[in-house]
């Protein structure tokens, strides 16, 4: 029952992870790595927040190009 | 096999099963090497990258390498290549075929009973696995479906064979090695996020591309179904070595059990066969394969 639920989280709601996640934090090494936004305490809000709604545009279109 | 009237009697199944079979019994020692060998290169790439060994970059340009390498093996383990009903070696198709597709993060008992189900109902758009891929209308939709994941449908195809049973326990077989594929890489992001990034992910992007584009779409590419009718001979601007000889894939869905690097040869003594079956571009099957390229600019 739990295995099944937890598929179905993943099956529905796997592109947001994937962008919240993965995504999110390769825009925020690229941000610190690069020096853009450096010494801002939001560096990490937009990089997740990006990655977060690149995730979930792609999850409402069902695709992600 | 019912035989067309049409088919002179020297071109027989029976006679062609013969001559395939004698190309269907060597050991596949070099798909074991390139497997194996491939996910070990990819392996070792992670600690020579992370103790500043190797370059990202360089890091990047082999493990796509590798992730165009991965795929073959693998299918040569789907279809039982390496025991070749042998009990006691169907363990080496499992270690071969799960192991090299590390690199491409995909599970091999999914890729193993869809291919099995490509080869049943090849061309047949409800129940082929591969039909999305190769009646695309063009390369480019092909590249676009594959990076973001549209052509893999495979709750779709558990739906369609939901009546077999050995199928559907594949498929549940499958599911914590594809949990694993999901999870790895979220996990090892959140570490290191170039390198997951530039020696995995995107890799593994690039070794499906190049596999679905030459291993599913150009073979298919406009045929129809019927065992003589699914799979074409074709020639392209790439010499043959670049893409795995698919040109020659049409052999391989007459007889999966010939080895890869067995059909050009395969090929060469069946050619009369191909002609008189009406293959797909069999009458541009050149007489000799063994160093051709089979460019066609």
């Amino acid at each position: 029952m739990f295995v099944e639920k937890f598929l179905n989280h993943i099956s529905n709601w796997g592109k947001l992870w994937f962008g919240l996640i993965f995504l999110g934090n390769i825009f925020n090494e690229i941000l610190e790595k690069f020096n853009i936004l450096s010494g801002s305490s939001y560096v990490w809000v937009l990089s997740f927040g990006l990655g977060a709604l690149i995730g979930l545009i792609g999850k409402i279109r069902g695709a992600w190009l | 096999m019912k035989e067309s009237p049409e088919i002179a009697a020297e071109f027989s199944f029976k006679n062609e099963k013969v001559i395939a079979k004698s190309f269907s019994q060597r050991f596949q020692w070099e798909m074991i090497l390139i497997g194996l060998g491939q996910a070990v290169i990819w392996l070792s790439l992670w600690p020579l990258v992370l103790n500043g060994l190797l370059d990202l970059w360089a890091g990047f340009l082999i493990a796509s390498l590798c992730a165009c390498f991965a795929y073959l093996p693998s299918h040569e383990a789907q279809h039982g290549n390496y025991s070749r009903g042998n009990p006691k070696l169907r363990w080496l198709d499992s270690l071969v075929g799960h192991i090299t597709l590390i690199t491409l993060k995909f599970p091999y008992h999914i890729l193993r009973i869809t291919h099995m189900k490509h080869h049943a109902y090849t061309n047949d758009p409800e129940k082929d696995p591969d039909y999305a891929n190769a009646h695309n209308t063009s390369v480019f939709k092909v590249v676009k479906n594959v990076l973001d994941g549209s052509t893999v449908q495979f709750d779709k195809y558990l739906e369609v064979f939901q009546n077999d049973k050995a199928f559907v326990n594949s498929f549940h077989q499958a599911i914590p090695i594809a949990l694993f594929y999901k999870a790895a890489p979220l996990v090892l992001v959140v570490f290191f996020p170039f390198e997951t990034f530039l020696l995995w992910w995107l890799p593994s992007k690039i070794g499906s591309v190049y596999t679905t584009v030459f291993f599913s779409y150009y073979p298919h590419l406009g045929t129809s179904t019927g065992r003589y009718q699914n799979t074409r001979f074709w020639s392209h601007l790439m010499p043959r070595f670049f893409n795995h000889s698919m040109q020659l894939h049409f052999i391989h869905h007459l007889h999966p059990g010939i080895g890869h690097y067995d059909e050009p040869k395969a090929i060469e003594a069946l050619k009369p066969f191909l002609v008189a079956r009406k293959v797909p571009g069999a009458d541009d099957i050149p007489d000799r394969i063994t160093f051709n390229p089979l460019i066609k600019i």
